[in-house]
Formats: structure tokens, C-alpha cells, sequence
């Protein structure tokens, strides 16, 4: 197992493991007409990452703008394999939490979030890095930049 | 979580899979958002009911969920579908677009969802009482319900909706307590922007409370009369623009009677004042009136109440919408039925208008149309529209909705 260079401890909010590629915002997200759940691509065209696909990273990014309708979007990704496969805020809302929890009962699918890190995410975090995420710890460590 | 020894057992499976399923994913739920329980609730209310919204996944989890022998254990409504199930041809919705929902409204009721295929339940055959706990999505539904009738829901996402319709409860976390549905920010009117109050000014208002609070729970000082459409309108505004789900207005809503009531006799330092300059700052940005055809007219967002319906017809009658326009009135069934009882309906169509009924322009696919201009009087079509439809948006009184659907145009007056 590779060495973390950095490692952050936040709160767990919805459990599960991920390795992989952090995308990284500092703009408030929507799923709902924000996410193509085909692709996975970010389609809201007020987004600083429209256009960049989202799939099975870790998504990192404030705090969500949850309309009621999120997790259609968001369970729709999930089934045709587009969605993020880990999620990071400053704040979790019970919106994205939801997202993960329906992930899990309806299609098995962990999605680990971590919310509260010590440091504000798209602060100590950048598109590209090597990310391990704990969603029952809540520790985020970066393996390696981008 | 401290769970009942019904819950227990719910849990361990021995009521079946969709409830087990369901309770799972609310005690997780209520352990992330530090419920020490959960609540029994009087109603659901659930909005992946239009396939725009539930897709694929919410045809297979509802399928899954009806072979597993699910069924609703509290009165439980749907929100609007993505299609006009009467008229779904005559707005252009492809028809295997159309077999989709239909497949959603057969699971729906295969569980036993009333398909009420409203926004407004409230205003019939979901009409929760002061202080009831309830399960409800939906974003300006769960807003009036909360702020005006007294009852008490956080703003259920998707699915969740469901899981709270099939267990009878929700955790008891956020709005379900009284010491969380305290003002925390106060907007106080100016006298002159009070006393001269417009109809439109209520989505106006919504929209810049909105905007200004997010999911804070905003009170509005400086009002004395609001009409039961009215604080829809704001309501459904203020959910769009921001992510309101409880609002007082003193001396208007239930839970504030007093502005100390409002705020649970903590007055917020601050206030924010809203007069006439700050209404028309808000509305040119909910879609200034620049001169030019308009392609289609919205209103009845919310859902049009009957006595909605009367003032569209009084304003239609002996009129007659532009050729190149189409003006489309958003309601329920059962106002439907209601206003072509009372000769509203006839009038409304005879002037040219189309009745969008369990439906809303928003919901619908409407990418055949090509419309790039949309003007109405709803602060939630102005906030989505643009995306939704993708549209430019102007935004404007119902009057002035309804002279242009006739002129075929706006004009800056």
C-alpha cells in the first residue's frame, strides 16, 4: 500500500472505501441539471467544471445545492456506472447524504462522503490528485499530486 | 439511533424486504443528521414521480420494490408527472416517452399512491393538519405546508420520500423539532413598498428571500394580508432560488403570530431591508422585460388553484392568444374538473389557451417546441425555465402574462 503524503481526518457520513483521481471545485454543486447521469459529465453551464466527467472519482466541492429531485439524477448516474465514486465537502447537507444512502439500498453501490476535513477541501485538495477515502473514519489522504 | 421494538423487527426484515429497506436507509438517515429517533408521520408525498426525474433507476427500483409486494402504510400523493396523461400528444411528447410514465404510474399505484400528480396536495386530498409530522419532497410543497398549515417536514429528498411512505416515519431530526423552526433572518418591509403591494411582488419577494437566506429559515415583517395563492407563490419562489422550507410572515402565518413567536423570542439582530428598489432589482433579474415575440406563456406554477382559474378566465374572456403564441395553464386534476363544472375551462380554451394538467411546463420534454422565449409570473419557472426548457425567461404579473399571450409580445410599459 502506498504512503500517504497527506493525510486529513473529517467526519465519515456514508461508508465505504475509494482509491483513485480527486476533481476538485470551489463552486457549490447541483446534480439536478448539473450532472449528464449518461456520462457523467458536469453540464450546468454556470460551473467552473462544465465539461469535465466526474465519473468514478472522488468529487470534491463546498457544500451541495440540493433540489428534491437530486437523487434522481444522482441513483441514474449510479445504474449506468457514470456517478462520482467518492464525495468530499466542507458540509455534507442530508441532500447528498440521502444520494449515498439510496446508492447503497437500491443498487449496492458505496459511495463513500466525508464532510468537516481539518482543511477546507478545494483548498488542500487538486483535480488530479491520488486520493483514499474512508467514508467510516472519515479520513481523506492524498497518495500522491497531480 | 433508539428504535422501537416494532422498528426492531421492521429492520430484521419480518414486515418484508421494502420495509426493511426503507427503515435501513431512514435510521442511516437519522444517524448522520444526530435523530435520537424516529417520528410517526400523518402523510408522504413523493416527486420521482415524473419520469423526468425518477429515469431508469425509479423504474427499477419501483418495479423491484412492487414484486417484493410493497405498499404505502400512510396516505401517500404524487407530484406532477413528465407528461399530460390526457393530452400528452398534443404536447408533443414522444411516445415512448410517454410509455415510460405511464410505466411509473402504474407502479405507483400498484403500491398505492393516490395519483394526485399535483404540487399542490395541500389543496386537496393531502391536507395535513397543525403540528402533524409528515414525509414530504417537493420543494414549494413542503414550504407552504411548513410555513402555512403549521405541519412539520424537512425537505425529503427522492426515494426517501418513498421509504418514509412504506415505513409510516421519518428521523426526527431538523423541522420536526420546535426549537429548529425558529426566524433567523428578518426582512422588514418599507411602509411604502407594504402599503402597495402587487400580486407579482409576492414571487419577487420570494425569489430575493430566497436567494438572500439559502436553506435559512427567513420572517418577513411588514405585511397584513396574503392570500392562500399568494404564499404559495412566494413559497415556491423561495424554495427555487434558495433552499427554503420554512418561512414566517408575522401576523400572517401560523407559527408567528408575534414576531417573538416567530423567532422563538430570540429577534435576530440583523434585518434586511426590502423596499421598492430592491422588488424591481429582484425581478429584472428574474427576467427583465426586453421587447420582442414571446414563443410561450406559463402560469398556473404552483399548480392554479380554482380561484386562479376564475381570474385567468375573467381575464381571457373575449380574448383571443396570438396565433404564434401558446399560452398554457398548469394545473391539477381535480381543479380541472372543478372549473370546467363553472364554465372556466370553456372559456379558457375558446380564447385559445391549452390546459397542461398533472403536468408543468418544467417537467415535461419540450425540446420539439423550440421555444426560446417563455414569460410567467411564477418565480420557480423563472429560476428553471431557462434550464429546464431553455428558454430565456421573462418574468412579469399574471396580467401582463396574459396581454402578452394575446400581443404575441412583450413590451417594456
Amino acid at each position: 500500500m502506498s504512503q500517504p503524503q497527506r493525510v486529513w481526518k473529517g467526519r465519515g457520513c456514508a461508508a465505504g472505501q475509494f482509491e483513485g483521481e480527486a476533481v476538485v471545485s470551489s463552486q457549490p454543486f447541483g446534480f439536478w441539471q448539473g450532472l449528464d447521469p449518461q456520462t457523467g459529465t458536469v453540464i450546468d453551464k454556470r460551473h467552473d467544471l462544465c465539461g469535465t466527467n466526474v465519473k468514478g472519482k472522488a468529487f470534491a466541492f463546498p457544500y451541495g445545492r440540493g433540489s428534491t429531485g437530486t437523487p434522481g439524477i444522482f441513483l441514474e448516474a449510479v445504474r449506468n456506472g457514470c456517478a462520482p465514486a467518492a464525495i468530499v465537502n466542507v458540509k455534507s447537507e442530508p441532500m447528498i447524504i440521502m444520494c449515498a444512502l439510496l446508492a447503497e439500498a437500491f443498487f449496492r453501490v458505496s459511495i463513500p462522503i466525508v464532510d468537516s476535513l481539518e482543511g477546507v477541501p478545494h483548498e488542500v485538495l487538486r483535480s488530479g490528485d491520488r486520493v483514499r477515502i474512508d467514508g467510516s473514519t472519515g479520513v481523506v489522504e492524498v497518495l500522491s499530486r497531480a | 439511533m433508539y428504535l422501537t421494538d416494532e422498528e426492531q423487527r421492521i429492520l430484521n426484515g419480518e414486515c418484508g424486504e421494502p420495509q426493511r429497506l426503507a427503515l435501513q436507509v431512514l435510521a442511516k438517515l437519522g444517524e448522520a443528521c444526530g435523530a435520537e429517533r424516529l417520528v410517526e408521520i400523518a402523510s408522504a408525498h413523493l416527486v420521482a414521480s415524473s419520469y423526468q426525474i425518477a429515469g431508469e433507476a425509479g423504474i427499477e427500483i419501483y418495479s423491484r420494490l412492487v414484486e417484493q409486494g410493497a405498499r404505502v402504510k400512510v396516505r401517500t400523493t404524487s407530484d406532477p408527472g413528465s407528461i399530460d396523461f390526457a393530452r400528452w400528444r398534443e404536447f408533443k411528447t414522444p411516445a415512448e416517452y410517454a410509455a415510460r410514465q405511464l410505466r411509473i404510474a402504474e407502479l405507483l399505484d400498484q403500491m398505492g399512491v393516490i395519483p394526485t400528480w399535483t404540487c399542490t396536495p395541500y389543496a386537496a386530498f393531502n391536507v395535513p393538519r397543525f403540528g402533524d409530522h409528515l414525509g414530504w419532497s417537493e420543494s414549494s410543497a413542503v414550504v407552504f405546508v411548513n410555513s402555512v398549515m403549521g405541519a412539520r417536514t424537512n425537505r425529503l429528498a427522492a426515494y426517501v420520500d418513498l421509504c418514509a411512505a412504506l415505513t409510516g416515519r421519518v428521523p426526527y431530526f431538523g423541522l420536526h423539532l420546535t426549537e429548529n423552526r425558529r426566524g433567523e433572518v428578518l426582512f422588514e418591509l418599507t411602509p411604502d413598498l407594504a402599503a402597495d403591494f402587487a400580486d407579482h411582488y409576492f414571487p419577487a419577494l420570494g425569489y430575493l428571500v430566497g436567494q438572500t437566506v439559502g436553506d435559512k429559515i427567513p420572517v418577513i415583517v411588514g405585511l397584513t394580508r396574503a392570500t392562500f395563492d399568494q404564499l404559495k407563490a412566494f413559497g415556491a419562489a423561495s424554495a427555487a432560488s434558495g433552499s427554503v422550507a420554512l418561512y414566517h410572515m408575522v401576523g400572517i402565518t401560523p407559527e408567528a403570530r408575534t414576531l417573538e413567536e416567530a423567532c422563538g423570542g430570540r429577534i435576530p439582530a440583523e434585518r434586511i431591508t426590502v423596499g421598492t428598489r430592491e422588488i424591481t432589482a429582484v425581478m429584472e433579474q428574474m427576467g427583465g422585460v426586453t421587447d420582442g415575440p414571446v414563443d410561450v406563456v406559463g402560469i398556473g406554477c404552483p399548480h392554479a388553484s380554482i380561484d386562479q382559474m376564475r381570474r385567468y378566465a375573467a381575464l381571457l374572456a373575449g380574448q383571443r392568444v396570438h396565433p404564434d403564441t401558446e399560452l398554457w395553464v398548469c394545473t391539477n386534476v381535480v381543479v380541472e374538473e372543478m372549473a370546467r363544472k363553472m364554465g372556466y375551462v370553456e372559456i379558457i380554451e375558446r380564447a385559445g389557451a391549452k390546459l397542461m394538467v398533472g403536468t408543468c411546463h418544467n417537467d415535461c420534454p419540450l425540446q420539439a417546441w423550440g421555444f426560446r422565449r417563455l414569460v410567467t409570473d411564477s418565480g420557480k419557472f423563472a429560476y428553471y425555465t431557462p434550464t429546464t426548457v431553455g428558454t430565456q425567461c421573462v418574468f412579469a404579473s399574471t396580467e401582463a402574462c396574459i396581454r402578452a399571450a394575446v400581443a404575441g409580445r412583450v413590451e417594456r410599459s
